[in-house]
């Protein structure tokens, strides 16, 4: 992983728009466990990798429409490890937010 | 003039898309200090077969080659590290960032600078890249190319869409590249124009390809519009 890449305006972009589907995707999971009568906070990893990649996925998804997968393989990166990033910062956001509840 | 060896190539395609067969034993290849053509109509499968080489679509047949070796699992990522940079049909930078932004995400060591100078960019670095006009965004995309130093470029209808002077001004960094030592490949359908651009050229008709000897002199009829019968 370049730091270069971790630096970019493109990934900090990546981010911002990870950090939003993570937070609607927590706003999901809360309300469903609030249904449920559990615990809304709690940290559940199999939940957590299932939103997670769910989250992924819409990333994915968005930056494939623009074209976007082009620029990072010209770049020389695969998509997977571009993102890998992101897959930490999900366990810790729902982690943190678990040790708040 | 000595062709040398070629950099890229697909060799003895087939792919089909949807039951219908898109290509056909399909053959092309790029070489070094050259700038190939692929011309074609409309739907003869120009953009199939370059999808193909840059691993975005599987070939039911046929492989990939790099430096004459198969390349077993072709990916873009992949090709760029190894050298290539690839233009696909369509816009392909970040609208929301800058070409300055897009820079400074190249590998160490890239003289992007004197590159934007030479393609006459610098006017617009700091702009988003949504804002600039269809001639600026292909001319800015073309100059992340040529600072990625690649070893063959793949350009899918560089021209397409460009008023008459951003034509010329692509067609001199085509061959900005070949002087540089890139393998050049692209695609277009306006033979008339790459009679004036290409050194070589590929014909492609309902998924055949074939190379065409002498495409400067030769009648159009011989060639292009009357093959395959």
């Amino acid at each position: 992983m370049r730091i270069t890449w971790l630096r970019s305006r493109l990934f900090r972009s990546y981010v911002r728009v990870f950090i939003l589907l993570w937070a609607v995707a927590k706003v999901a999971m809360v309300a469903g466990a609030i249904v449920f009568h559990a615990p809304p906070l709690a940290f559940h990893p199999v939940g957590e990798a299932i939103a997670c990649a769910i989250e992924l996925s819409v990333l994915v998804l968005s930056l494939r429409a623009a074209h976007e997968d082009v620029l990072l393989g010209n770049l020389g990166m695969r998509l997977s490890v571009a993102l890998a990033p992101l897959v930490v910062l999900h366990f810790v956001l729902s982690g943190a937010l678990s040790l708040l509840g | 003039m000595t062709v040398r060896p070629a950099v890229l190539a697909g060799d003895s395609i087939d792919c089909r898309l949807g039951g219908r067969e898109i290509l056909r034993a399909a053959y092309v290849d790029a070489v070094p200090g050259s700038i190939t053509a692929l011309v074609g109509r409309s739907g003869a499968g120009k953009t199939t077969l370059f999808n193909v080489l840059v691993g975005r679509r599987r070939p039911d047949r046929g492989q990939v080659r790099w430096d004459g070796a198969r390349v077993p699992r072709p990916s873009l990522a992949g090709l760029a590290r190894r050298g290539l940079f690839y233009h696909p049909d369509r816009p392909w930078l970040a609208l929301h960032l800058s070409p300055a932004d897009h820079f400074a995400m190249l590998p160490a060591g890239r003289e992007w600078r004197a590159v934007a100078a030479t393609l006459g960019i610098t006017g617009w670095l700091e702009r988003r890249v949504g804002s600039l006009s269809g001639g600026e965004l292909r001319l800015t995309e073309l100059a992340v190319g040529v600072a990625l130093q690649p070893a063959a470029a793949l350009l899918d209808e560089p021209f397409r869409g460009l008023e008459p002077r951003y034509r010329e001004r692509v067609a001199e960094v085509l061959r900005l590249l070949a002087d540089r030592g890139a393998a050049v490949l692209y695609a277009d359908h306006d033979v008339e124009s790459v009679r004036r651009t290409a050194d070589r050229l590929f014909s492609i008709e309902q998924g055949v390809t074939r190379l065409v000897e002498g495409f400067r002199d030769r009648p159009l009829r011989e060639w292009y519009h009357e093959w395959p019968s």
